[in-house]
């Protein structure tokens, strides 16, 4: 279980992560939304000790995480938003880095990069550099890396940004089949429709602040699970209705470019940012 | 253990940039030799320049190999690559690290100096390299490997490494006691330059190679620069709230 309390981040005067708290239950696939500049990757970069809170701290099974905590790190793995490899090592040669820095005895580091690297379909290009591998390649290395020492905590920060459709569709497979094996995973994404479609929970953040923490569905549910969207002078207007009867009689009075359909988290997503920057 | 990880990490880049490395080490120092031993024949103390020149030229390539090896390394791991990511979160102790990144820069110091001598072999010095010698040259290599540590730490950018180089190490390469003897400065600035670790460095190899006992203060002064200068990136690393 993780424990987040209080944390804050300041970069001088800037508040990048204001006083967050969550706990985050072992085996949850958690995942951690907000637009730009939320505060998403600096949280993720506390979680994996890189940034040291402001204030507050961050709990691994009840014990406080620091650079010194090499138990709770043992149980931690990270896939960075950017590709943090050395770009002049080959695939084999990231792959026994990680293994070494985690202790692995020689063998299970060569047994685990052979099976890894076939599995990501990579095992052909083991030679080759990391700064030879296309974009996408890069992040199927970092995946590789980080499953290498079969991490408690799998910290994803946009794992499938720059990816395309299939690719993404790919990761999200393979994603769930690790989350199965009770892994913890916490999941920082744009795509609204990656989180509704992986996560047990996500959490909303904007400007540091978390705005809303529950289920997908609850979000939804809270907001409205049927929407209405007009198309007016100020552009899309999208409103919200608890039951579908509600919707359809506000649909019959709206214009005839009102279209009905369900709402999704990404209205949620919308409607919160929407506030904090209203309230802002 | 996590040590042991460090040095097979420059290991690998070792043997995958051998040419460029070796290439690196050579060049200057050479031309220094060249120029300054054999091209402008003199004397000093009495003595042919180049008995003079080698010990300091073999002490400045320890500090130049060793600190290259890290400054410009761990600046691009941390700001460019972000490779440093994967230790700080993985649970290798971090002071490992940092101790495995000082021998690893102080053997790069080491093959850079190993690789003067070698090429100074066939001139006849009569000079004298014993054991304590290299004793000297690595420990000048771990002292400008946690200088480059720290330093590294604190680079904004990936790109202060070569300023760094110019602010630091270009001084103390004719400014240490490598060139010429610092008795020759005014007083005052002779005695600051003097306590700086390439001036002890070069002095005490010098003073071995002539066949004199290198005494003790040296050691105590590279010692007191180790130790500061090592504490600092372990607290660096383990205290830094931005790295």
């Amino acid at each position: 279980m993780i424990e987040i309390k209080d944390l804050t981040k300041k970069f001088g005067d800037f508040t990048a992560v204001d006083h967050l708290s969550m706990t985050i239950n072992t085996g949850e696939f958690f995942g951690l939304l907000g637009p730009n500049g939320a505060g998403k990757t600096t949280t993720i970069s506390m979680m994996s000790t890189v940034l040291l809170p402001s204030e507050g701290e961050i709990l691994i099974d009840g014990k406080k995480l620091d650079r010194k905590a090499s138990v709770e790190k043992r149980k931690l793995s990270v896939i960075t938003q950017e590709y943090s490899m050395r770009q002049d090592m080959t695939m084999d040669e990231v792959m026994e880095y990680q293994g070494r820095l985690y202790f692995l005895p020689r063998k299970v580091i060569k047994q685990k990069t052979e099976e890894l690297l076939d599995f990501a379909g990579l095992l052909e290009f083991r030679k080759r550099t990391v700064r030879h591998l296309s974009g996408g390649m890069k992040r199927k290395l970092m995946i590789c890396r980080a499953l290498m020492i079969e991490p408690e905590i799998l910290l994803l920060d946009e794992p499938t940004a720059g990816m395309d459709a299939l690719s993404r569709r790919q990761m999200w497979n393979l994603l769930r089949q690790v989350n199965v094996q009770n892994m913890t995973i916490v999941l920082t994404t744009h795509y609204i429709e990656e989180a509704q479609a992986l996560c047990d929970r996500v959490a909303l953040v904007n400007r540091g602040k978390l705005q809303k923490l529950d289920t997908p569905d609850n979000l939804i549910e809270e907001l409205g699970a049927f929407a209405v969207d007009e198309t007016g002078k100020e552009g899309l207007k999208s409103s919200y209705f608890k039951n579908r009867d509600e919707a359809i009689a506000y649909l019959s009075q709206a214009g005839q470019d009102a279209t009905f359909r369900m709402t999704t988290l990404e209205d949620v997503f919308v409607d919160v940012a929407g506030q904090t920057l209203e309230k802002k | 253990m996590g040590i042991v990880t460090v040095l097979w990490e420059k290991w690998v880049e070792f043997r995958r940039d051998f040419f460029k490395i070796t290439a690196a080490a050579l060049i200057t120092p050479v031309m220094y030799l060249i120029i300054f031993g054999l091209g402008i024949q003199t004397t000093s103390h009495g003595e042919p320049y180049l008995h003079f020149l080698v010990p300091g030229v073999v002490a400045m390539s320890t500090m130049t190999g060793s600190f290259s090896a890290i400054a410009q390394n761990m600046s691009v791991q941390r700001l460019y690559e972000k490779a440093l990511d994967q230790v700080m979160v993985s649970p290798t102790p971090l002071w490992q690290f940092i101790l495995g990144q000082v021998i690893g820069g102080s053997l790069r110091g080491m093959y850079s100096g190993c690789m003067i001598l070698l090429l100074t072999l066939p001139i006849s010095t009569d000079l004298t390299f014993n054991w304590l010698s290299f004793v000297i040259m690595f420990l000048n290599g771990l002292v400008f490997s946690t200088i480059a540590l720290v330093l590294s730490f604190l680079a904004k950018s990936y790109t202060d490494a070569p300023r760094y180089t110019s602010y630091i190490i270009m001084p103390m390469s004719f400014l240490c006691n490598t060139f010429f003897s610092t008795d020759q400065m005014p007083v005052g600035f002779r005695q600051v330059i003097s306590f700086l670790p390439l001036s002890q460095s070069c002095d005490m190899i010098r003073k071995i190679a002539n066949g004199e006992s290198s005494g003790y203060i040296g050691f105590i002064i590279l010692a007191a620069y180790l130790a500061i200068f090592g504490f600092i990136s372990v607290m660096f690393i383990y205290k830094k709230k931005n790295l």
